[in-house]
């Protein structure tokens, strides 16, 4: 038996798994990948697969893969990137989006619209898959200036990552461009170019 | 989540109420939140007050008699 390297690939999400797993078929004839969802292990079957390993798999608990690969004869390391593996299933690759065109949510009663997007705004800054992007513009700005009821869960959610772009033009319209107290004064230009290479975008 | 403080809830019989206590709320500058009613005390789509547990008597008080609530009880942090 040849030496067996051994990848723990647990916690990671792609292309992590795959770039392990491929980086460890090029010093080793045998490797062993533990992955924890079925995402990974998808996509580190196909890089068995399509590198002419042999692939076997043993579901273990806790939702727990060992996937075993085994080079082939025909073994190339050269012939893929990894991240030609993580079509499936793996994050889409542009920006989740949600746009604020309002500071309400939804039509018909301003007042009970005002409640929704106060409740939607702090369920979104709980929530563990948080957008990349979030837009405002029209009354959307009001929702990010000083006296805002929703500025800790937008502080909040920029603190953790989230990029919050604040139509320039629009807090110019309303002459709150000084009270800005989240987010960074945006153009036509950003505005446009996220929305247009998102791979979801969400109106409440 | 990020901070330590406790929280309690405030749950009200109708959303008008809990309405009409946020704006009382407001006037007398007693700090409060409203959120959504945490699902692990109802799947209705509702809303709540949060506040502090410090603040609770100042706030009971300023609301006493005003509204309607139905339950006071901690929000256990997930």
């Amino acid at each position: 038996m040849s030496d067996i390297i051994i990848v723990d690939a647990r916690g990671l999400s792609c292309p992590q798994p795959v770039v392990l797993a491929k980086q460890a078929l090029e010093s080793s004839k045998k490797v062993k990948v533990i992955v924890d969802n079925e995402t990974a292990l998808e996509n580190v079957k196909r890089l068995g697969n399509k590198l002419g390993c042999s692939v076997s798999v043993e579901a273990q608990s806790g939702g727990l893969y060992e996937i075993q690969l085994i080079r082939g004869a025909d073994f190339n390391k050269d012939q893929l990137t990894a991240a030609e593996f993580c079509e499936t299933g793996a994050a889409p690759s542009g920006p989740f989006v949600i746009v604020f065109a309002e500071n309400k949510m939804g039509r018909g009663n301003d007042e009970l619209g005002t409640v929704l997007i106060k409740a939607f705004l702090h369920t979104v800054a709980g929530q563990a898959k948080k957008p990349d992007v979030m837009i405002f513009y029209n009354t959307g700005v009001k929702l990010t200036v000083q006296g805002s009821d929703v500025l800790d869960d937008l502080k909040q959610l920029e603190s953790e990552g989230v990029q919050i772009l604040v139509c320039g033009t629009c807090l110019n319209y309303f002459e709150i461009k000084d009270k800005l107290a989240a987010g960074v004064v945006s153009n036509m230009y950003d505005i446009v170019e996220i929305m247009s290479s998102a791979s979801r975008l969400l109106t409440p | 989540m990020k901070d330590k403080k406790s929280y309690d809830v405030i749950l009200f019989k109708a959303v008008s109420y809990a309405l009409k206590a946020e704006k009382i709320l407001k006037n007398e500058k007693l700090p409060h939140k409203l959120i959504p009613v945490p699902k692990h005390i109802s799947s209705d789509c509702g809303v709540c007050l949060r506040i502090q547990v410090d603040a609770r008597d100042k706030i009971m008080a300023a609301l006493e008699d005003k509204v309607d609530i139905e339950q006071v009880r901690a929000l256990e942090d997930k």
